[in-house]
């Protein structure tokens, strides 16, 4: 089974962020691989640890993500191909996922692995997006995979009703939920290994397409401009007795904020 | 006037109120409102469908649209779209809306925005904000196609008492199964508790209840007060609680009248997913926990001595 993952670098979440007119100040943000990406990492080398198969990463952005690759490699994964072309920098889920669907044709993967969202977009889009763009079966919200054979997986969706088990033939596109597993830490024998590993970089025309050609001409929509976020301010905090300090929590829950 | 498509949102036969927050939300607009209802024998929510506000109601009833499969249920709203002639295409906040509006917006060559918290019509101008990077700023967002596909935060608009609309129903025809993508099984979360993102009131359970016989002790306070039970990501992780408890960033999002944190420190992926909650009430032992930077009501305390107090002063209050 030859498994295609998409990770993306996003900005690390638990930075303070300030904005300054309509942009976000980029001065001391740091970046990371996006979370659930991490999870589709993991989940790829599991299967080929489990049952077998060649895993490649796929990653658009700039030359930082190299450090993300080889991390991704350290974790088991077997090649990486970076995807850096400065026409993408403002590109939206759509034409990401036109690109990514370039990247598909160029191998025959059987099976793709994304994280369900970026946390710096929390948009949740490209990865369905890219099975719309090849006509593939798409499970999102997975929280666990199965090989059934060589061109069936079982997954297990979060849904709204409950768990649902959804068999899909290959080839075919998942999201990942956080919850599928915890990524490992790699190795350090895996760290030195990673390495000495190829890169595969490519700009949109060593890809054999355009800007145009995916859509970057027509974006369907662009940001205009960030703001900050209304902050809940806190509010009334009471140490001491607990009965003492419960007994006055509930009264002003029901008197004050009338909620109760 | 614009248009509005509207995608009903039902669970377990039952319309929900998402539904009639974004049609007023529409119909504020001065829009145009459709409603599209997918799903199997649904046809008797009809007068719900109208009442909820909308003047025309697309139907797709057919036995192979009992259990939820994307590909289907997507082309069933993108059929609607096509012949309500749709501008605004909104599913409430859910997962099935979370699965299909890619796909729609993608076979419709639409703009697609998910977890908004506001629109903007100005002429043929459509804009849209919605929070990013876990809560932490917000973007306003400028559509170019003439359509958009969007998903709407939990919360986000309100429903209008006074809405009404009219029954004129259009029968779409059942789509084709999804043969690449079959839906075996349905393991259903427990019957009869109450959904997250309907509860008026959300109590949370979080890693201070240790263990199973906590856990029990905070759910007991849920079903006293007939609350939504969730769960911080670490009960999840310890396996004291179900997957689809999860409050937060990555699992639900929440909106309730009053959302009880107990025992949960307050992690940003936790609280990007509570924090637009009109009321919160945070009982953590730490006083540094980061959940009081965002509580209404703070409570510095064991919850196993907290607890047992709230019930028994809530009952007092309640009789």
């Amino acid at each position: 089974m030859k498994i295609l993952t998409t990770a993306k670098k996003v900005v690390d979440v638990e930075l303070t962020l300030h904005v300054e007119n309509g942009a976000i100040v980029e001065d001391g943000l740091q970046y990371v691989i996006n979370a659930w990406d991490e999870n589709a990492v993991e989940a790829s080398v599991q299967l080929k640890e489990n049952n077998g198969a060649e895993t490649t990463l796929v990653s658009i952005g700039n030359s930082d993500n190299t450090d993300m690759i080889r991390k991704c490699y350290a974790m088991g994964i077997d090649n990486g191909i970076h995807i850096d072309d400065p026409a993408l920098e403002k590109a939206d889920s759509f034409v990401l996922a036109k690109v990514l669907a370039k990247v598909y044709e160029t191998g025959e993967y059987d099976l793709i692995i994304t994280g369900k969202q970026a946390q710096d977009t929390d948009s949740g889009q490209t990865g369905i997006m890219l099975a719309e763009v090849l006509g593939l079966p798409c499970v999102s919200n997975v929280i666990a995979i199965e090989v059934i054979d060589d061109q069936n997986i079982k997954v297990s969706r979060l849904g709204d009703a409950g768990t649902e088990i959804v068999e899909v033939a290959l080839p075919g596109v998942v999201t990942v939920s956080d919850s599928i597993n915890e990524p490992r830490l790699p190795a350090m024998r895996g760290i030195m290994m990673a390495k000495k590993k190829k890169i595969v970089s490519l700009d949109l025309a060593g890809l054999g397409t355009s800007y145009e050609d995916v859509g970057g001409n027509a974006l369907t929509s662009e940001i205009v401009e960030f703001m900050e976020s209304e902050t809940r301010q806190a509010g009334q905090k009471f140490e001491g007795d607990a009965a003492e300090i419960t007994v006055k929590v509930v009264d002003l829950l029901a008197n004050e904020a009338k909620v109760l | 006037m614009a248009k509005v498509l509207v995608i009903a949102d039902i669970k377990q036969g039952v319309l929900k109120g998402s539904t009639s927050e974004l049609l007023s939300k529409a119909r504020s607009l001065g829009a145009q409102t459709a409603v599209v209802a997918v799903g199997s024998n649904i046809e008797s929510l009809t007068p719900d469908l109208a009442a909820a506000g909308s003047d025309t109601q697309y139907i797709a009833d057919d036995p192979g649209l009992e259990l939820f499969s994307a590909g289907p249920f997507a082309s069933c709203v993108v059929e609607a779209a096509k012949q309500f002639e749709a501008d605004l295409i909104w599913f409430g906040f859910s997962e099935s809306g979370k699965a299909c509006a890619p796909r729609v917006a993608a076979q419709l060559s639409a703009a697609c925005a998910t977890e908004i918290i506001d629109v903007t019509l100005d002429g043929d101008q459509i804009e849209v904000t919605r929070p990013a990077i876990a809560n932490k700023v917000m973007q306003r967002i400028k559509v170019n196609s003439r359509q958009l596909v969007a998903v709407v935060r939990a919360g986000a608009f309100e429903a209008d008492e006074g809405i009404t609309g009219t029954q004129n129903v259009v029968k779409l025809s059942p789509p084709a199964a999804d043969l690449k993508a079959v839906i075996k099984e349905l393991v259903s979360d427990a019957s009869g508790e109450i959904d997250l993102g309907d509860a008026d009131v959300v109590i949370s359970v979080g890693r201070g209840a240790k263990d199973e016989a906590g856990v029990e002790m905070v759910k007991e306070l849920a079903s006293d007060l007939a609350a939504g039970f969730g769960s911080s990501r670490a009960m999840v992780d310890g396996g004291f609680m179900a997957h689809n408890k999860q409050v937060g960033q990555t699992g639900k999002i929440v909106a309730p009248t009053l959302y009880m944190a107990i025992g949960i420190s307050g992690a940003i992926q936790h609280l990007a997913g509570m924090t637009g909650s009109k009321t919160i009430l945070a009982v953590n032992k730490d006083p540094e926990a980061p959940i009081f930077n965002v509580a209404d009501y703070g409570i510095v305390g064991d919850l196993f001595d907290v607890v047992p107090i709230l019930r028994e002063e809530i009952k007092k209050i309640r009789s």
